[in-house]
């Protein structure tokens, strides 16, 4: 029998973090799972730690990968899984144990495409959990169904958050659009997630918080973000390829636009260390033409904000 | 093959039923199919279809578990064998000649669909009928010709109905238009009739009445408040449609806005007052989106519309409390501001024709001023010249002494 949910969990170098992430995977309250491990090429003992889960549990599977990226085992992942849903999840966090059963009887019941559930953050510094609410807008959502990104009444890219783990997907819906991970060290999901959302006709949301996501972690992905600092333009423009290729770009070419203005200001204000001045240069230079925000009106813009920032870089 | 099938999507709906099928089953046009479709009816309504079945070959009785009035009419339309469809709802009734008249204006023009007026009714108590003449369109100039819907989006201004028409079937079928299937959702007709203008090309309305809609029905979608989202549901399915044809939702976007914003100051009106201010909130969310991203035409609009739009955009709270919690001083203010707005016009009006008049005095006055100085450099020239001299010499003595005798 299929299982009703795939968790995929690409692992690098957390051995610190990933008993605890395990457990809390292992021990979800929805037991019809499979879990595939993607050992991305760990130095550490990430994959000991991962194969001592699997003797005791045949629900998981582990492949062992030489160090490509998230992206690519993720896609490894996917094209191992056979669950109904498949969830991604991110190996340094971790979760609710009735998050899968919770998520996925929502999402059987709206038959969704795509499901959203609610999380938080885990401030480990201080050991403190920090609500947040712009992983789920929820003023933006119609109070009726059935839900698709049209009916949303904000920017489309900005209801939910570009990352893959506080979703679940349809398999077969996936599947159908030939949807995949890019191949990049980060913002590798963002044009998954992106994709899924604007071709989903049935979007559901759960509004509970159900994981947690880590933060303040040295070595987190995000942190590492210098050595990677041009992924998330490679992000942007696989995504206006992806929109143009569903023929949705003219429909969605503002919220697109005011999105890679937001996430390039955000990648620029974030990231530390020398490649911030290649960044800013960069952005002024050809990007912010490239992704087609030169030459808009002031009108165009949702973020008054944003735009004066955006006209400070380049004046 | 039938000239026409007539569909009658039923739910129950004993206490009409029978009034509906007489006025079906004795048309003059003879060559009809009839297709009931009974979507789950929990009264008499089925056992009436199935006398009437009986009596009458021409009928196809379809008896369905209850699955909404989308599912049914395309059930209808996947039956029907006939060249044109007509609709009727099982608590309505129809005139006698409606579908032979109707298929031979469709026939004589090659017309994609025909429509005509229609009246509502209510039966009172008493049993007398009080009855509302309704003109598909306010202008007389746009009956009874030739017109080509998809290339006007101002014509969906008509009154939105689907019953009171025929279609041809071929035309339906090229652009497969059917009923959104939403269970449990209400007012799929709107989504039927946007399809039948965006994609007719030859089209007619009639000016006369065929089709008698009942309005006193308790169990009509049009008076239940538990559906309160219907109506942005069937517009969601509207927006699909268009956005899947290139160049359709550029051409008729304006007036989707247009038509939804008056469905929803409807729906407003029409949900329990429990609900109105959720629904306020939503209306004005998705309008503000619309606007944002340009699509709302301003000229379809009247300035008091638009007036309401931006501040139901900006401030739906504002506007419930404005609109909904204190309408009746509104709409007197409204008229009122009409009325001023009338007078301001009137005012402006005189206040052109007098600019208009000082402008030609203004002109005159300058003419004349013109001529006055012309004459002035006559009378110098005059002065200077010979003649005037002399003259002025020869008459000095006399003037002198004309001047001596009495002054000056």
């Amino acid at each position: 029998m299929e299982p009703k949910v795939s968790v995929i969990l690409p692992v690098y170098n957390v051995g610190k973090y990933l008993r605890q992430c395990m457990d809390s995977i292992v021990g979800q309250t929805l037991q019809e799972i499979e879990v595939i491990c993607i050992d991305d090429g760990s130095a550490d003992d990430s994959p000991q730690i991962l194969q001592a889960y699997a003797k005791k549990d045949p629900r998981i599977r582990v492949v062992c990968q030489q160090n490509q990226g998230a992206g690519a085992a993720r896609n490894r992942g996917l094209s191992m899984a056979r669950g109904e849903y498949l969830s991604f999840l991110d190996s340094d966090d971790f979760f609710e144990t009735n998050m899968l059963e919770k998520a996925y009887q929502k999402a059987k019941e709206a038959k969704a495409q795509l499901l959203v559930f609610r999380s938080d953050q885990y401030h480990e510094d201080q050991d403190e959990f920090v609500k947040v609410n712009w992983t789920l807008r929820k003023g933006e959502i119609p109070p009726y169904r059935p839900m698709s990104h049209r009916t949303f009444t904000g920017n489309v890219f900005k209801v939910f958050v570009g990352w893959a783990w506080d979703k679940l997907f349809e398999r077969s819906f996936i599947l159908e659009h030939g949807l995949e991970f890019q191949e990049q060290r980060t913002s590798n999901d963002l044009l998954f997630v992106f994709s899924a959302l604007v071709l989903a006709k049935r979007v559901e949301i759960l509004d509970e918080v159900l994981a947690h996501q880590r933060r303040n972690n040295k070595e987190s992905l995000s942190n590492t973000r210098e050595r990677s600092w041009q992924c998330f333009y490679e992000a942007l423009q696989a995504l206006k390829g992806n929109l143009e290729r569903f023929g949705l770009y003219r429909e969605l070419e503002q919220d697109y636009i005011n999105y890679a203005l937001h996430f390039s200001l955000w990648n620029l204000n974030t990231i530390t260390g020398a490649k911030k001045e290649t960044l800013f240069e960069r952005l002024k230079e050809e990007w912010f033409e490239a992704l087609g925000i030169c030459g808009k009106e002031e009108g165009y813009f949702y973020n008054k904000k944003e735009y004066e920032e955006f006209l400070e870089i380049m004046s | 093959m039938a000239k026409v099938s007539i569909i009658i999507p039923t739910y129950n709906v004993e206490m009409y039923l029978e009034e509906c099928m007489e006025s079906v089953v004795n048309q003059t046009l003879k060559d009809i199919e009839i297709i009931c479709i009974n979507d789950g009816s929990t009264d008499g309504s089925l056992s009436i279809l199935k006398r009437y079945e009986k009596q009458d070959p021409r009928i196809i009785l379809v008896d369905k578990e209850n699955g909404g009035y989308g599912i049914g009419m395309n059930i209808g339309l996947e039956k029907a064998t006939g060249e044109y469809i007509g609709i009727v709802e099982p608590d309505d009734f129809v005139s006698l000649n409606m579908y032979e008249d109707l298929y031979n204006k469709a026939e004589a023009y090659g017309l994609d669909f025909v429509k005509a007026d229609f009246y509502r009714f209510k039966r009172e108590e008493t049993g007398d009928m009080s009855l509302v003449y309704n003109h598909l369109s306010k202008d007389p100039e746009d009956y009874h010709k030739v017109f080509d819907p998809s290339a006007n989006p101002q014509t969906l201004r008509y009154i939105m109905n689907t019953w009171s028409g025929i279609y041809k079937r071929s035309f339906l079928e090229e652009y497969h238009i059917r009923h959104n299937e939403t269970p449990g959702a209400s007012f799929q007709d709107n989504g039927f009739w946007f399809q039948t203008f965006i994609f007719g090309k030859k089209a007619m309305i009639l000016d006369h009445p065929y089709y008698w809609n009942r309005r006193d029905n308790p169990n009509s979608s049009v008076h239940n408040p538990q559906k309160v989202y219907c109506m942005n549901v069937e517009y969601d399915h509207i927006r699909d449609i268009l956005m899947e044809h290139p160049g359709l939702w550029e051409r008729f976007k304006g007036m989707y806005w247009f038509k939804k914003y008056n469905n929803y100051l409807g729906t407003v009106k029409r949900v329990g007052h429990e609900y109105k201010r959720e629904y306020v909130k939503r209306f004005g969310a998705e309008f503000k989106r619309g606007l944002e991203k340009g699509e709302l035409d301003h000229s379809l609009f009247t300035e008091a519309s638009w007036n309401r739009i931006q501040l139901i955009a900006r401030d739906p709270d504002a506007y419930y409390q404005l609109y909904v919690l204190s309408p009746v001083k509104v709409v007197r203010l409204e008229a009122k501001v009409v009325k001023l707005e009338k007078k301001i016009g009137k005012l402006e009006l005189k206040a052109g024709k007098l600019e208009t008049k000082a402008a030609k005095l203004d002109k005159k006055v300058k003419s004349l001023e013109q001529k006055n100085r012309s004459l002035g450099k006559q009378l110098k020239h005059i002065r200077g010249s010979l003649s005037y001299r002399i003259g002025r010499a020869l008459t000095y003595i006399p003037r002198k002494i004309k001047q001596l005798l009495f002054g000056r």
